[in-house]
């Protein structure tokens, strides 16, 4: 009977009121746990079409698992189509979790209806946003809105201490109550201080590893060719949602050697400027990588709405960690030092300006992080040659687009990755894709590659030459 | 209450930006969404805090943009009764027209525009610390933020109620007004060299036409409804 009820309810969303169906909207919705949602989807999906094969039912899955490439091992999370799940499973070495992330009727196009989806309901239980979640954190509790920046300062770095603790204990923390399916859930993802679903969870701690294992390579300066092809993949999947953790087969080399620093450096990293005093002082900061940055905009705009004063430190503090560079073969950053705390731009909206002032000022709370290039420390207005598109209409009488390096005066930050190299396998169409941004134009992220030709065919294409 | 007029007015600004704003995304993801355009020539940009996909095609985004600056003033003096994205096959004859109807309530949001002015700004401006008496511009244009967030995703969906366009389409918009005011639109050219002509009856009749409701949504400050009006036999 009970059994009926849901099925009864998936097919009223899905066919009557062409709803996108996802697991965790299911699970706000029913007010189950997300393992039942999932499974909840996973029975739909079976019965309806064994009962009618022809029944028009787009599904999506949600996969995670390892992913050798170029040599490292990397986890991979993505969000697939039906018709690209075998592909996807294939390339993973050993695929950890499978399961439906939603259904609807429609087929997508893209997944940006997949975020819409969530964005709402998810507002709407802010604060018990992880009552159905399978991600837990005990230590995650609001703070009283009185307390200070002084003091709060003081909580991230005991979160942030709680926070690694926190990641290796819920490691080995089973599930939740949910019934064994066909799906075998992640462990990695249950790492993550509770805030959203395991995808997203796995991409923070990914990034949370990263931007840890970042800030040590910064001083170790590491190739730079880890993060390219890093980039590269998270375009190349067309459910963009891939975390790729190079850092991770770093982290473990490294993790006896700089255990201790790996502590000490997130505290550092906590970059109020009051901390911003030392001698060496070495801004470093973070080139954006343009989807990741997206998909944590996409979560951050969710996340900046969030009333607890301490996830939007947790928040801030992952912007700031965030927006340590990228390690860069032909960046100078080695004389950072790990307990250098100016050495990591301060993102809090109206920082008191720090001895050694930050490169540009950091205006937004929800931007595209600043990516600026550490240089001597001094405060410069520097002109930067920027990566930007002109349009223009060449002797044929087409339009062409162009990307092209342009200077520019760097005053504000927006300054963007130029050194994005492959984007893999994209079509050729979508060269000129850009990635997303607020409707605030900015300097155009594009290949790096400007010598590969902007591939327009298709687009000066409806120009018909006839 | 002698400052009526100069707040509706503020008011009227304040609803036609965010039409505007809202009719241009919408505008975007339809081309996107019925293929009228090939994929490569859209990117993924944010509108109210969620994905959409926008061209980057400098001429296509003018002439959008063109279009509803030419729209903006009629929405501000509530002459707009509904406006259309019409999709024409190669033939020039309608298959598809999602028509965004459209209503300001005209005294309703009395209130709320006092409310406005008295905080000293017309749009939406937020003050600090401004004690919440009647509903405040915040939680109404956030509110409005949410219910065009849902048309957006309808949109996105609509695929799903749809049948395939035959290849080779086109699109135009069309604004039904209300009687005086394409008087008026002959007069004020708003923008050079970007006419407006009164659409032919060939543009707007579509023959044996279904009815498919999208969404519909009611707040203080404007009432809309979309739907898609589709030709039975959209051919190829």
């Amino acid at each position: 009977m009970a059994d009926q009820l849901y099925l009864e309810n998936i097919d009223e969303f899905v066919t009557d009121q062409n709803k996108i169906v996802t697991y965790k909207w299911l699970s706000y919705t029913l007010g189950v746990h997300v393992n039942q949602a999932k499974q909840m989807l996973y029975d739909y999906v079976e019965r309806k079409r064994k009962e009618n094969s022809g029944a028009q039912l787009h599904v999506t899955y949600l996969v995670s698992g390892s992913l050798i490439q170029n040599g490292h091992s990397c986890h991979k999370v993505a969000v697939v189509r039906e018709d690209k799940l075998e592909a996807v499973k294939s390339k993973l070495a050993v695929t950890a979790s499978i399961h439906v992330y939603s259904i609807q009727k429609a087929m997508l196009k893209d997944s940006g209806p997949l975020f819409n989806t969530d964005y709402d309901i998810l507002k709407s239980n802010l604060q018990n946003c992880s009552k159905f979640s399978a991600i837990q954190c005990a230590a995650a509790v609001p703070r009283a809105p009185a307390e200070s920046s002084s003091s709060s300062k003081k909580f991230e770095q005991s979160h942030l201490h709680m926070s690694s603790e926190t990641q290796a204990n819920n490691e080995l923390t089973t599930n939740g109550h949910g019934p064994p399916a066909s799906k075998q859930v992640s462990q990695q993802p249950k790492g993550i201080m509770g805030m959203f679903a395991s995808k997203a969870a796995a991409k923070t701690q990914e990034t949370n590893k990263e931007t840890k294992t970042e800030a040590k390579e910064v001083t170790n300066a590491s190739a730079a060719g880890n993060k390219a092809p890093g980039k590269g993949n998270m375009m190349s999947n067309f459910f963009g949602k891939a975390a790729m953790n190079k850092f991770k087969v770093n982290l473990d080399s490294e993790q006896a050697v700089k255990e201790e620093k790996i502590v000490e450096q997130p505290t550092v990293s906590v970059t109020e400027p009051k901390l911003a005093t030392p001698a060496g002082l070495k801004k470093s900061s973070k080139k954006a990588e343009p989807v990741k940055v997206l998909q944590k905009e996409k979560k951050r705009g969710k996340r900046v709405a969030l009333s607890d004063d301490e996830t939007k430190e947790t928040e801030n503090m992952r912007k700031k960690r965030r927006r340590i560079k990228l390690p860069e073969s032909d960046s100078s950053e080695d004389e950072v030092f790990p307990d250098s705390p100016g050495a990591y731009e301060a993102e809090s909206p109206s920082p008191p300006p720090p001895p050694s002032p930050p490169l540009e000022p950091v205006p937004k709370t929800e931007p595209e992080p600043p990516s600026v290039k550490s240089s001597s420390g001094e405060n410069k207005r520097k002109r930067k040659r920027v990566l930007k598109s002109k349009t223009y209409l060449d002797g044929e009488g087409c339009i062409v687009t162009e990307k092209v390096y342009e200077s520019e005066s760097c005053t504000d930050s927006e300054e963007e990755l130029n050194m994005k190299t492959s984007s893999v396998h994209r079509p050729p169409a979508m060269t000129v894709k850009k990635e997303p941004r607020e409707e605030r134009k900015g300097p155009k992220k594009g290949t790096a590659a400007l010598g590969k030709a902007n591939r327009q065919v298709s687009i000066t294409g409806f120009f018909q030459r006839k | 209450m002698t400052t009526l007029t100069r707040q509706d007015l503020n008011f009227g600004q304040v609803v036609a930006d965010v039409l505007c704003e809202f009719l241009e995304v919408a505008v975007h993801l339809i081309l996107y969404v019925r293929e009228v355009y090939p994929v490569g020539i859209f990117q993924k940009r944010k509108k109210y805090n969620v994905p959409v996909q926008m061209s980057c095609h400098p001429e296509l985004n003018q002439y959008i943009q063109d279009t509803l600056h030419c729209v903006k003033p009629l929405l501000e003096k509530n002459d707009v009764e509904k406006v259309v994205v019409v999709i024409l096959d190669k033939e020039h004859r309608p298959v598809e027209k999602f028509v965004f109807e459209i209503t300001q309530p005209p005294l309703l949001s009395i209130r709320s525009a006092s409310r406005l002015d008295a905080c000293g700004g017309g749009e939406g401006a937020s003050v600090m610390g401004r004690p919440p008496l009647t509903p405040s511009s915040d939680s109404l244009l956030s509110h409005v933020e949410q219910l065009l967030r849902a048309f957006i995703l309808k949109i996105s969906v609509c695929d799903a109620v749809l049948d395939h366009n035959p290849p080779g389409c086109t699109f135009t918009v069309l604004v039904h007004t209300r009687e005086a005011a394409t008087r008026n639109m002959e007069k004020i050219q708003v923008i050079k060299d970007f006419p407006w002509i009164l659409a032919d009856e060939q543009d707007v009749h579509m023959h044996d036409p279904r009815l498919i409701p999208l969404k519909t949504m009611t707040s203080d400050i404007l009432k809309m409804q979309l739907y898609v009006e589709e030709r039975a036999h959209k051919g190829s």
